[in-house]
């Protein structure tokens, strides 16, 4: 088991989750956040810190997210994907991108 | 070093669970000791959900974290635990009769015939400025740790943060027999969540002249003969610009760390301590872990499952410290006894 970010985190990367992470699992990538499968230990704190509700536990990912599990270990392993343990300001365009659904095509690796 | 505290039982963690850990090691008859990282009880209830809504508290149709935290220090006031707030729990080790030494950062030692480890997700520790360098100067030029006056007396002051502490922090700084020479608030951009009154203060203060405002990101750090001197900032518009310091005071909230649970020679699984079912037990006898802390199959991170748990622990608990005793199930309703510990007879 693990929490996965799901696609609403696509070029929004509001951060308030990686605040409140006891076990620094977030990595950054060009227009998204991944956690880190062997890095998380579950504890949903990240959940509600989320302002556009992108973070799910395995098991409560909606049907149309559940390639983001596989994704989010993926990511997590590339070189280029560094340890974010600080809030930043989001994306500049986070605001217009948050409702958007079928962002997957936007992701920067 | 004072001399170590002798206790029957231990709780590491004054959240939900750590507190009503206390409430039915009372009902027991076992007084105890808490000692919490935070400098009030309350854990992720007072810092992640003081003014949000929990509605699956057992008998609560509806509370707000803080409001939890507040009936659960109402129900444990009988049994008078002693607390030991702003302290971390650093090791564990057993001793030669069998009992636990749990020592703190802070120099305090415990020795104990159990351990309750309630830890949550980990101690909430101030959130450290992130810069090459900077941590060479901890403790000595620049804090993170609950602002003190006397590290800045007469000397110059940089707050960093944005937030109430911060805020309050600057403006404690400027008077007063401990007063800084001057004080210097540091934000990346001009806008705070502190509240607005004091916000209002702060700004009051900056056109007074009594301190100031600077707007900017840092991004090095200049020093001379190990001494800390200035930060490299880059301000808002786009300019690099040194701001000389004497003291760094961080303000920038705190977050929660595993920290060194791991190191204690617990069994573990992905970082949480294994317990059975039967009374919460880790793999060492004597050490219970209940709530957010521990697995088992089936686990749920609920506070109401980490009250069941906090049950069963303190009877696993009194079967450890009184093996003559039969341990009785006794109501609240109608138990003379449990009516004496609870102060009520």
């Amino acid at each position: 088991m693990t929490h996965v970010v799901s696609e609403s985190c696509i070029q929004c990367k509001y951060t308030d989750c990686v605040d409140v992470c006891p076990v620094d699992c977030f990595r950054e990538g060009p227009n998204f956040l991944t956690i880190d499968p062997d890095e998380c230990i579950d504890c949903a704190v990240c959940i509600p810190e989320c302002p556009v509700n992108a973070i799910y536990a395995e098991e409560d990912l909606p049907a149309d997210q559940q390639h983001m599990t596989k994704l989010n270990a993926e990511l997590a392993l590339l070189p280029g994907w560094k340890s974010i343990t600080k809030r930043k300001a989001p994306m500049a365009e986070a605001d217009a991108w948050k409702d958007k659904t079928g962002k997957l095509s936007q992701l920067i690796r | 070093m004072t001399a170590p505290i002798d206790t029957e039982a231990l709780v590491i963690g004054a959240g939900p669970v750590g507190l009503f850990q206390v409430f039915q090691l009372g009902l027991q008859g076992i007084h105890c000791h808490v000692v919490d990282a935070l400098p009030h009880v309350g854990g992720q209830c007072a810092e992640l959900y003081a003014g949000k809504p929990i509605y699956d508290i057992p008998g609560i149709p509806f509370c707000t974290g803080r409001e939890l935290v507040e009936r659960l220090q109402q129900q444990i006031a009988p049994f008078k635990p002693t607390l030991h707030l702003g302290q971390q729990v650093d090791s564990i080790e057993r001793l030669p009769d069998q009992r636990l030494k749990v020592s703190t950062g802070s120099g305090c030692t415990f020795h104990t015939n159990t351990l309750f480890i309630a830890a949550g997700v980990g101690a909430f520790v101030p959130r450290r400025m992130l810069l090459d360098g900077l941590s060479a100067f901890e403790g000595s030029q620049v804090f993170a740790e609950h602002p003190a006056p006397e590290r800045w007396a007469s000397q110059h002051l940089v707050v960093a943060g944005e937030g109430d502490a911060a805020l309050q922090t600057c403006l404690s700084a400027i008077e007063g027999p401990q007063a800084a020479a001057s004080v210097t608030l540091l934000h990346r951009r001009d806008q705070f969540s502190a509240a607005p009154d004091l916000i209002a203060q702060m700004r009051q203060a900056c056109a007074e002249g009594r301190m100031r405002f600077v707007a900017g990101q840092p991004t090095g750090l200049r020093t001379a003969n190990g001494h800390l001197q200035a930060l490299e900032l880059l301000n808002p518009q786009g300019d690099t610009e040194w701001l000389s310091l004497d003291v760094l005071q961080t303000c920038l909230g705190l977050s929660p760390k595993l920290g060194p649970v791991a190191q204690w020679g617990l069994a573990m699984e992905r970082k949480q301590l294994v317990v059975n079912t039967e009374n919460f037990g880790t793999s060492e006898t004597g050490i219970f872990a209940v709530g957010d802390i521990n697995t088992y199959p089936g686990k749920k991170k609920l506070i109401l499952c980490g009250f069941h748990e906090a049950t069963l622990a303190a009877f696993g608990a009194v079967a450890l410290l009184r093996p003559a005793e039969k341990t009785l199930l006794q109501y609240t309703t109608t138990s003379t006894l449990l009516h004496q510990r609870l102060g009520i007879a």
